[in-house]
């Protein structure tokens, strides 16, 4: 059976949802707190870096776990082409330690700033919409999607805005697809602007890849979606209308959430035998 | 000339106290590093045609006597009137800093309008915002190595490299030694300069 681990690091709050997402599409999820031997980490075929506030967010959202032993073993077993996802703070992390986009090994190529959305400062806690593209982690990260669907997923996040200094490294990001999930309006054309647009992330980022396509930083919460009770009720098109159709039906409402496809994906990539319906 | 807000923990500060321990897993052999202080600085700019003594005795009351900037409890500040602020900004003894602004807007909108309905402050105009890192290193020869503790904790370059300023996302300074107000109000209000990969 493809085993994950979920890196807990203090700070961290979204572990236990993690392994039960994973776990929900037959993957063997196991929670391996950050001062354990580094060398334990190699016994994993993937890893699941999880949201929270890592170190309380101090210097920067990510900065201090980016330097941790674990992030580093992590980092080299990548290397090797095992797949690594990084949601929220997780994503943070994985910026700051320079695995996204990673175009230049060891090197930090970008950052996770403050939001920039007009009169909304601050920490923006809300659903919204994402599509995926068709760069190098489709394979891995997105592969259980259609082609052009638009997927809703929870954001809670202050500092979600993939942004980099170097225009070198933006155009290998938009010429090489490694933006590959963008936030997008209902219709599925791209975010023009807040609500769309939660952050003013540069290319509508949501989730950035390396260029090997086994490494996603990504912003939104699936794990927060991965079930269909998640959804909001009063959430417009086809998911809420499931939603909806659910009501009062607990196997429904336990069923297949839209932030499933990540764990689905990453399970048909390692290999397990993914069990449908009901998550647990 | 702008007045200037400097406020910092008195309390422990958790943040400095876990950037100092990661600092010393990064530094070269041979430089150690005692101490980091980490504080806010508030730029209060006045309205074009006005000067900032128009609205420093209410402003300095209003940090005085409300918690809108400073919790006393927990935050201690320096205000420096523009007449009365010196020259320069020297760093501590034993010191010397980074200062990180944004790359994008350095301007508080939200914190200016804030003040306002709280303290309204006839002639201010705009309210600018940046982090002061004060460090205490020191080099074999037992200077303060600053060149190269900078670049092992300023900027981040590299996964093992840099700490307190992501570069792809802010700009910074280094302040070793009295550097003129001038400069300091030019570096927070032009646009960030280019990045320039290391």
């Amino acid at each position: 059976m493809a085993r994950v681990a979920v890196l807990q690091i203090p700070g961290v709050n979204c572990e236990y949802e993690s392994v039960r997402a994973l776990e929900a599409v037959g993957i063997e999820a196991a929670i391996v707190r950050f001062n354990e031997p580094a060398s334990v980490l190699s016994e994993f075929d993937a890893y699941l870096l999880p949201g929270g506030f890592a170190f309380q967010d101090r210097i920067r959202a990510g900065a201090v776990a980016a330097k941790l032993p674990a992030v580093e073993r992590i980092a080299r077993e990548s290397e090797s082409g095992k797949p690594v996802v990084g949601i929220c703070n997780g994503a943070q992390v994985l910026v700051e330690a320079g695995l996204v986009p990673g175009l230049r090994p060891g090197r930090v190529e970008a950052a996770l700033a403050p939001n920039r959305a007009p009169r909304r400062p601050g920490y923006l806690c809300r659903w919204i919409r994402v599509r995926a593209g068709e760069g190098p982690g489709r394979g891995t990260f997105t592969s259980a999607l259609a082609a052009g669907e638009v997927v809703p997923l929870p954001i809670a996040h202050g500092e979600g805005r993939f942004e980099t200094a170097d225009p070198d490294v933006r155009a290998a990001i938009e010429g090489e697809g490694l933006a590959l999930l963008r936030y997008v309006a209902a219709d599925g054309a791209p975010a023009r602007a807040y609500p769309d647009d939660p952050n003013g992330s540069m290319l509508q980022a949501a989730g950035l890849t390396n260029r090997a396509g086994n490494v996603l930083a990504l912003m939104p919460h699936p794990e927060r979606a991965a079930q269909l009770k998640h959804v909001p009720l009063d959430w417009p098109g086809p998911w809420g209308d499931r939603r909806r159709a659910a009501a009062g039906r607990f196997d429904a409402l336990e069923g297949p959430g839209p932030g499933r496809f990540l764990f689905e994906s990453l399970a048909r990539r390692l290999g397990a035998a993914v069990p449908s319906g009901a998550i647990r | 000339m702008s007045a200037v807000l400097l406020t910092r923990l008195k309390i422990s500060d958790l943040t400095a106290l876990t950037a100092l321990d990661a600092a010393r897993g990064l530094l070269p052999e041979g430089i150690a590093i005692a101490r980091i202080v980490r504080e806010e600085l508030y730029l209060f700019e006045p309205e074009p045609g006005a000067a900032a003594a128009a609205f420093e005795a209410p402003l300095a009351n209003a940090i005085e006597s409300s918690n809108f900037f400073v919790n006393p409890n927990k935050e201690r500040y320096r205000f420096l009137r523009a007449a009365e602020r010196g020259d320069s900004l020297e760093p501590p003894d034993g010191a010397w800093g980074i200062l990180a602004r944004p790359r994008g807007e350095t301007r508080d909108e939200g914190l200016l309008v804030r003040l306002g309905r709280e303290h309204p402050l006839a002639g201010l105009g705009a309210i600018r915002r940046a982090r002061l890192w004060w460090l205490w290193t020191k080099g074999p020869g037992g200077d303060p190595a600053a060149r190269s503790s900078y670049e092992a904790l300023g900027p981040v370059s590299g996964t093992r490299r840099g700490l307190l300023v992501n570069p792809h996302a802010e700009a910074s300074l280094t302040i070793e030694r009295a550097v003129p107000w001038r400069e300091l109000e030019a570096f927070l209000a032009d646009p960030a300069p280019a990045y320039r990969a290391a």
